[in-house]
């Protein structure tokens, strides 16, 4: 038998109550069932499509007249709001000046603000031409949030915890599309400022792409944004990029990752090594201006 | 083709005349029959710097090409000159941002590694890094700051040889790099003919104890003038030190000369002459008169010195550094040469606001007496403008100012040194050694960005001939106070210093005003 509605006259008020009682027992068991914020427990089972929609749904964020917009918007608010915050020092920007062909960022990881400050560290033809690999489960959580960091970041969901080939699928594509990549290979921000292992990912993209990898160490920018904190503060920073590395024939990820993590350690403790940073030949090489070549008619 | 310099006579219908006033400007009305000496324009500056500085560099004079002396092991040094040259600084890109990019450009295809590049300071301040940056442009400062690019420091003893002494006892002094190397480059810009030459060398990366040889009162005072090489006893004694510097080490000279286009389009009615002014420059000059008469000083100095002088290449050479500079000193006179019919009772002239001491910096009143007593008074060949014992009348505010960041030295000298005596003499037998080795001052010197201890004793010294020559010096429009302290008088208007001045050369004096800047060097007959 089923129970008479409350507005049916019989036992009202009662029932009323045991409604509303009802309704507010099912909304608190459903907000305390699911914690999005804490990681999956490794026992469960794969998980079909990740949270965000894939990377070619975000396609609009590279497409103009966005790029535009984000143009204005990185040049009006993002630049100079970085560059008043942190003044940042940049050493070896010559690597990234003259870019041929696309790239990866590779950084160390310890607050928000690294996006901006390697932005910033690039020249407007390069900065136009890079996307960011941002945490899918982290940023795209919510779509608005997702889609106004893309607005103003460029950056694309990658997933932390699909396998290798789905994850780095959107990758390799938007690197043979001619985008440069920002990867932060620890893979979450560093709670105590101290480097951590990479993941092999990013050698995995280089070598499948045959993509140079540009190892970047960022100091500074954990005590204008560390870990946990909502609003930025004012703090000193130097982006320090080296020369761009790729594999060596017959190098396996994990062993270029080893080394583009061992380069990102040593830029952070050595002011100058030729090895990583380039005799000073190669950087002034690298920094030549770029010939217009006109064609003949 | 340019309109050479002209002296022009004032009649009732020329127009009142422009003087600067260090950081604002006057138009002043001159009496009937003075003169007013006018730069030439500027020359047509080179099409093509890159081509021309390629050139020069492949077929240099006296000397093999650049290439050939290049080669991978070597020990290269590149000197250049300082922010204290052009003035105002150039617009970028400066010369010698491109003479540098052409040659590192040779180097790194010679393979050469080992390079570093030095700004050739001697005594003046340390430069900022954006300072720097300015000079060398973006490419060179990011490819070699700070460990290969950096500044001379003439105070740290274990970066600094001594070389020996010349045949008149001049000991000299070398940066050590520079002295070590296999060869040292010289990039330099010659805006006046006192620049350049073994100058550039002998002073540039030098110590205290290479430069007071020549900065000193026997050798200015016996210098006739600064503006005219042969006849100064100052680059004689740089040409012997530099004659040791080149035995020494080998050095190859990379002179270059712009032409005196010296105010952006904003401030072009300071380029013209006001016969010339079209209505817009009238309005321009009452719009600058109007905000410098009611702005405060350092709104106004924000405004000046961030003016940038389009400056264009009128000649590059390169080689044997005797060579080069004859052929430098050619392209600046050809520039800035004005002839001029004998001397004068009074020379009145304008101070800017800017000397090349003072780059963003207040011009303080010992920068006042170098910059008008000192160089704008020496812009003669053969004789000065003004006859001896006649009036010099500049106008300059005058005011008791100074940075004390860049010139703490000048502080102490002017409340200490100038309260006690203003003869040159005096001064450097009292006071120049213990200023010049003042462990503070040198520490600010080596660390800050402040002049050498001993540059306010230069600064005073480049006026020392134009005050023993001059039987007056009248300072329009300046604090009383301060021009008293100078050893000057002070007038409200030149009206008023013109009749002061008739006490000293009599009634009905000749006067010749100096229209500066744009720099002209008067070649007076």
């Amino acid at each position: 038998m089923t129970a008479k509605p409350w507005y049916s006259g019989e036992r009202g008020v009662t029932q009323l109550a045991a409604a509303v009682g009802s309704l507010v027992e099912d909304v608190r068991r459903v907000r305390r069932a699911w914690h999005w914020d804490t990681p999956r427990p490794h026992t469960w089972p794969e998980r079909g499509s990740v949270v965000p929609a894939p990377a070619s749904d975000l396609g609009w964020a590279r497409q103009e007249p966005v790029r535009t917009i984000r143009y204005l918007i990185q040049q009006g608010l993002l630049l100079p709001f970085t560059e008043a915050m942190s003044h940042p020092k940049v050493e070896g920007r010559e690597w990234v000046k003259e870019l041929d062909r696309p790239v990866i960022f590779a950084a160390n990881h310890s607050s928000h603000a690294d996006t901006s400050l390697i932005l910033h560290a690039l020249t407007d033809t390069a900065r136009d031409r890079t996307v960011v690999a941002a945490a899918a489960d982290y940023w795209f959580k919510r779509p608005l949030m997702g889609n106004i960091v893309s607005l103003f970041l460029n950056t694309f969901p990658f997933s932390r915890t699909g396998g290798a080939q789905g994850q780095l699928h959107a990758s390799s594509t938007l690197l043979k599309s001619g985008w440069n990549l920002v990867l932060f290979p620890e893979g979450s921000r560093s709670q105590d400022g101290r480097i951590h292992e990479f993941k092999p990912g990013v050698g995995h993209l280089a070598n499948e792409t045959r993509t140079p990898v540009v190892p970047v160490h960022i100091r500074g920018a954990q005590r204008i944004m560390p870990k946990g904190q909502k609003l930025p503060l004012p703090a000193a920073a130097r982006v320090r990029i080296g020369k761009p590395m790729t594999p060596k024939p017959g190098e396996g990820s994990r062993e270029f990752t080893g080394r583009v993590e061992k380069a990102v350690r040593t830029l952070a403790e050595t002011p100058k090594s030729e090895e990583l940073q380039g005799t000073w030949i190669e950087r002034w090489r690298a920094s030549k201006p770029r010939e217009l070549v006109y064609g003949e008619d | 083709m340019a309109r050479p310099g002209a002296v022009i006579e004032v009649d009732r219908n020329t127009p009142p005349v422009l003087f600067h006033y260090g950081e604002g400007v006057r138009l002043e009305r001159l009496p009937l029959g003075s003169r007013i000496v006018y730069p030439p324009d500027p020359l047509e500056p080179i099409a093509h710097p890159e081509r021309a500085i390629k050139r020069a560099l492949g077929k240099p004079l006296d000397d093999d090409p650049l290439k050939s002396l290049l080669r991978r092991g070597m020990k290269l040094t590149l000197a250049f000159d300082d922010l204290s040259l052009p003035l105002p600084p150039m617009a970028a890109p400066d010369v010698r941002q491109l003479v540098m990019e052409e040659v590192i450009d040779m180097a790194a295809e010679a393979g050469v590694e080992d390079i570093h590049l030095i700004a050739a300071l001697g005594l003046h301040r340390r430069m900022t890094a954006d300072e720097v940056r300015h000079i060398v442009g973006d490419r060179i400062f990011s490819t070699f700051w700070p460990d290969r690019l950096y500044q001379h420091d003439g105070e740290d003893p274990d970066e600094n040889v001594y070389i020996g002494k010349t045949a008149q006892g001049e000991e000299v002094t070398l940066n050590k790099r520079a002295a070590e190397s296999d060869l040292v480059i010289y990039v330099n810009l010659t805006l006046v003919p006192m620049d350049g030459g073994h100058k550039s060398m002998a002073t540039g990366l030098a110590t205290y104890r290479g430069i007071r040889a020549h900065h000193n009162v026997k050798t200015l005072l016996g210098s006739r003038s600064y503006m005219n090489p042969p006849d100064s006893a100052l680059h004689h004694s740089c040409i012997r030190q530099g004659q040791l510097i080149e035995d020494t080490v080998r050095v190859f000279h990379i002179e270059t000369t712009v032409n005196n286009h010296a105010f952006p389009s904003l401030a072009s009615f300071m380029q013209k002459r006001e016969t010339d002014w079209t209505p817009q420059d009238q309005a321009m000059f009452l719009a600058m008169k109007q905000i410098t008469d009611i702005a405060p000083p350092a709104f106004k100095r924000n405004i000046f010195h961030s003016m940038r002088a389009p400056y264009g290449l009128t000649s590059v050479n390169a080689g044997q550094v005797d060579a080069v500079h004859e052929k430098s000193l050619d392209a600046v006179r050809n520039q800035i040469s004005v002839p001029v019919e004998g001397q004068t009772d009074i020379v009145t002239m304008g101070v800017p606001y800017l000397g090349p001491y003072n780059i963003n910096a207040p011009m303080n009143p010992v920068l006042v007496v170098c910059m008008g007593a000192g160089y704008l008074f020496n812009l003669y060949r053969g004789k000065p403008v003004l006859r001896k014992g006649g009036v010099l009348i500049f106008e300059h505010p005058c005011r008791y100012e100074f940075d004390a960041v860049q010139h703490p030295s000048y502080i102490d000298f002017y409340d200490e040194v100038l309260a006690d005596t203003t003869d040159p003499l005096e001064i450097e037998t009292k006071y120049e050694v213990r200023f010049a080795e003042d462990p503070w001052f040198r520490q600010l010197y080596r660390k800050s960005n402040a002049y050498h201890g001993a540059h306010p004793f230069y600064a005073w010294y480049w006026a020392a001939f134009a005050m023993e020559y001059a039987g007056d010096i009248i300072v329009v429009g300046g604090e009383r106070d301060v021009v008293h302290r100078l050893g000057f008088k002070a007038a409200t208007t030149l009206e008023d210093a013109l009749e002061m001045a008739e006490q000293t050369v009599g009634r009905h004096p000749s006067i010749t005003h100096l229209r500066v800047p744009p720099i002209m060097l008067c070649d007076v007959q």
